[in-house]
Parts: C-alpha cells; sequence; structure tokens
C-alpha cells in the first residue's frame, strides 16, 4: 500500500515533466507509450531522462531505455534505481 | 507492424521539408571548381558547408600523392588489414599520424565513424561504464551501444555534472571511460578538456577525446584541442579523422597506453573491412606533412573564421558559440530555418540545415563551416546573403504569425 503511493507521487512527478511535450493533450496514465502516443523524438527523450536524473539524483543507464516505453516503464525504472527516496 | 512500417513515415516528414522548395537532405553537386565552388543544379554556389577546413581538397601536392600512388598501387587493397589489406604505405601512416599527434601507436579505420566504433567498442565491455557528453557524435553512441557497456549521459560541457554521476557510481567495481569531443560540429563550441581531465583524475577514469573538428584547427603543430589547453598527456585515447582539416577520408585513434597496439586483433571495424586505397594513404601523408609545413593554413582559417562570425553577429544573428571555423546561426523554429537555408541556396550560398532530432536541444541551425580557402570576398558574400534572407524569413514568419492571429 504504502509503496503504491510512493509510485503515485514519481507518476504524478513524471507526468507533470512530460507536460511540455505533451503537444496533443491526450491524457496521460501508465500505460501511455512515450515514443509513440507522445509523438517525442529520441533526443528529446534523452533530455527529459535528464531532467528525471537531476530531480531524483540517479543515473538511468541508456541501456535502460530500449526497454521503457511507457509512462508506467519509467515509473518503473526511478523507483528500481531509487529515486523515490 | 511489418518490417517495413518503420520507413512509411517518412515521406510525410520530408514532404513539410521539401515544401519550401529543395529537398536540403539530397542536395547534389555536380561539379566541383575549387576547395569552396561547387555547382549545384547547373548554378555556381560558394561552399560554405564542409569541414574543408583547411582548403586542401585541391591541394596539388596532395592530389600529385594521390595519383602516384593509385599508378604505382592500383585502385583499392580488396583485402583487410588482418589478411592481404596491409601495405606499407598503411604502417608508415599508422607512423605518421601517432608521431603527428605525439604518441606512440595509432590504428587507422576508413572513416571516422568507423574509428569510434572500433575503438569504442574494443575498449569497453559489459563490466565498464562509460561517461558520454549528451552532445556527443552519433557514432560515438553508436560504438558505446556496440559495447554492450552502462551508458550514463552527462550535461554537455559540464565537469561538475561528470563528477556528480562519478560520485554517485562509485569508486568501486567497472572500470569508467569518459568520451567528451573536441570541437562540437553543430554549434561550434569546444570542451572545456583541462576541467574534465582534473575530474578524469579524481575518480581514476580514463578519458577519451574525439578530434574530428578540432584536428589540423587547434594547438601549435595542429594536434587538436587537447594540445591547445596543454592536456595532451593526460587524454588516453584521442581519435580524429582524415576526412575533415586533411580533406580525404578514414579515421584513427591514438594512445600512448603499451596495450592499445594490440587492439588491432580486437577491434572488429579494424579487422574485417576492406582497408583505405593506396591513393587516399597517398594524399592524408601528404596532408598531414601540408599541417606540419603550413602554420599560415592555421592562422588564416582563424582569420577567416573571425571575419564570418564577426560579420554575421554584426549582422545581429543569433550565433551559438564564440568564434570557431564551425559558425551556426539559430533560427527560431524548423520552418524559418528551411526556409532561410532555401533562399541562402538561391543566393549562391551552401550551408547545412540542421534540425531536430539531430541537433542538441532540438534548435533549429543554419550551420556554416569556414575554410582556409575561403576569400575575403566569398566571406562577404555569405554574410550579406544571410543578412538579406534571415531579415527576410523573419518578416515572412512574422506576416504568418500575423495573419494565423487575424484569422483567430
Amino acid at each position: 500500500m504504502m509503496s503504491q503511493k510512493t509510485d503515485d507521487l514519481v507518476f504524478y512527478k513524471t507526468c507533470d515533466l512530460l507536460k511540455p511535450y505533451n503537444k496533443k493533450n491526450i491524457s496521460l496514465t501508465m500505460e501511455t507509450d512515450i515514443a509513440t502516443e507522445l509523438e517525442i523524438d529520441s533526443v528529446a527523450v534523452l533530455d527529459l531522462i535528464m531532467e528525471i536524473e537531476d530531480i531524483y539524483a540517479i543515473s538511468i543507464p541508456m541501456n535502460l531505455m530500449a526497454d521503457i516505453r511507457t509512462i508506467g516503464n519509467l515509473v518503473q525504472a526511478i523507483h528500481d534505481l531509487g529515486g523515490n527516496k | 507492424m511489418s518490417l517495413l512500417d518503420k520507413l512509411s513515415t517518412i515521406p510525410e516528414r520530408l514532404d513539410v521539408i521539401v515544401q519550401s522548395g529543395h529537398d536540403p537532405f539530397n542536395v547534389t553537386i555536380s561539379d566541383v571548381k575549387s576547395a569552396t565552388q561547387v555547382v549545384i543544379d547547373g548554378r555556381d554556389v560558394i561552399m560554405a558547408g564542409s569541414n574543408n577546413y583547411l582548403g586542401l581538397t585541391f591541394d596539388p601536392d596532395c592530389i600529385k600523392a594521390g595519383q602516384q600512388a593509385l599508378s604505382a598501387l592500383g585502385t583499392g587493397t580488396t583485402g583487410s588489414r588482418i589478411a592481404n589489406g596491409t601495405y606499407d604505405g598503411h604502417q608508415d601512416l599508422e607512423q605518421r599520424i601517432a608521431a603527428m599527434m605525439g604518441c606512440t601507436a595509432a590504428l587507422v579505420y576508413p572513416s571516422g565513424y568507423q574509428a569510434n566504433l572500433g575503438v569504442i567498442a574494443a575498449l569497453a565491455s559489459r563490466d565498464d561504464t562509460i561517461l558520454i557528453d549528451a552532445d556527443c557524435h552519433a557514432c560515438i553512441y553508436d560504438g558505446c551501444l556496440m559495447s554492450g557497456a552502462t551508458i550514463v549521459r552527462f550535461r554537455h560541457n559540464s565537469p561538475e555534472d561528470l563528477d556528480r554521476r562519478l560520485q554517485q557510481l562509485g569508486g568501486e567495481g567497472s572500470n569508467k571511460l569518459i568520451i567528451v569531443e573536441g570541437l562540437y560540429s553543430m554549434f561550434g563550441d569546444t570542451a572545456p578538456l583541462k576541467e574534465f581531465v582534473a575530474v578524469k583524475k579524481k575518480h581514476g577514469a580514463f578519458l577519451y577525446v574525439d578530434e574530428a573538428h578540432s584536428l589540423g584547427v587547434f594547438g601549435e603543430n595542429g594536434r587538436g584541442l587537447a594540445e591547445q589547453q596543454g592536456v595532451s598527456q593526460d587524454i588516453d585515447f584521442i581519435v580524429g579523422t582524415f576526412s575533415k582539416s586533411l580533406g580525404s577520408i578514414g579515421g584513427f585513434c591514438v594512445s600512448n597506453h603499451p596495450e592499445f597496439a594490440y587492439m588491432k586483433f580486437t577491434s572488429r571495424p579494424y579487422m574485417f573491412t576492406a582497408s583505405i586505397s593506396p591513393a587516399t594513404i597517398g594524399t592524408v601523408i601528404t596532408a598531414i606533412e601540408k599541417i606540419r609545413t603550413h602554420p599560415e593554413l592555421r592562422e588564416k582559417l582563424w582569420s577567416n573564421a573571425r571575419r564570418l562570425h564577426d560579420g554575421l553577429k554584426n549582422a545581429g544573428l543569433k550565433l551559438c558559440a564564440p568564434a570557431s571555423p564551425i559558425v551556426s546561426v539559430e533560427l527560431p523554429d524548423q520552418e524559418s530555418a528551411i526556409i532561410g537555408w532555401n533562399r541562402l541556396l538561391e543566393a549562391g550560398i551552401y550551408v547545412n540545415l540542421a534540425i531536430p532530432p539531430g541537433t542538441p536541444n532540438s534548435k533549429s541551425l543554419l550551420r556554416s563551416s569556414i575554410s582556409a580557402a575561403h576569400d575575403h570576398d566569398q566571406i562577404d558574400q555569405i554574410v550579406a546573403a544571410f543578412q538579406k534572407v534571415i531579415t527576410l524569413s523573419n518578416s515572412l514568419t512574422a506576416n504568418q504569425a500575423t495573419q494565423e492571429e487575424t484569422i483567430v
């Protein structure tokens, strides 16, 4: 229960950071596909990751990027790297 | 999704770019009149978007050396370095490039792109960590991915961010390889190598510098930015290319680490591709000699670079970096950059159109690069064309905005 709440906070923060990229103003869920639904290009995704890294004081290795497709995947990666502390 | 579906969105994106006139990614040069003059669509155009920094592509001695090698040794080696593709010339070139760079050993590759792929992938492996500057070239990213190492990106030109990330990763465990460039090709800004060296030493990491655009451009001997900043001896690996200031094709890596030379037995893009042709070797060896014996070429390049930079700055254009042979003008958006690029070409000036995702921070740029071979008159023509065209495209964008506002 506790961990669900923490996840939610990371999710809301992530959605906040995605706002400037959400040009079509679609509603963001854990299932939203970052590249195809938000149409963010590959370099912009990397820049977004860097912002997240700064906020949570973590490094998300680029190798993980291939597995991060949805907002939920990204939130989980932040969580796994200890970024919810 | 079918295998080819990912390509099917390309025409849609291209249509947007091409609707303003020429296709910027499919310009065909039908004749080359000199290092700075080409023919496009039957018209003479000033080349202000090559990487021919020292203007050596038409140097009579380089051409002669290439012709002699071509006649004596044939059109190609038809073999790889570990089989029948190593001639005296390949060994000679490796020794000369090592000597020029003040290093003990060099490996030569068929292109700069392959040099980065080959060296990074051979250096790092699964248990290592590579930290790359966010603005590094695509081939560095690709080399990192090929290596299988953990890849961490740090903020462009920020030794502080690199330091922080190395701190986070901790001193134990994997080896750390830091990769930066000398002169960055899009904005024309340079790396604070001295500060990066300090961070490298603090964390016991290795430092790798790609001097593709800075070789022949910086330093007393033209070795690059590390030489200019007095830190050559603290760089573990320097990569460069023959296709920019040396006016030919090929790439290399130099190092003073004794184990480095063995990479010729582990670097796959070195081992499993055909070696560069004898004619190429001839032109590169002669161009290296030109850099050594003609420092005035570098002086001319810098004087031209400052003339272009100052001219565009005085014209009120937004430039991306202090004066260097790469001068990029920032445009407000992709559309105005495309319009501006077309108008410049119509005015007889070729520059590079650089738009996202090929640019850092999603910027839209008109990138020009200057050569020692440009004369003052050509530079003034470039500045005048920019001034006319950008003012026009700004007013077009402004008009469009006003119209849109009216419609709304």
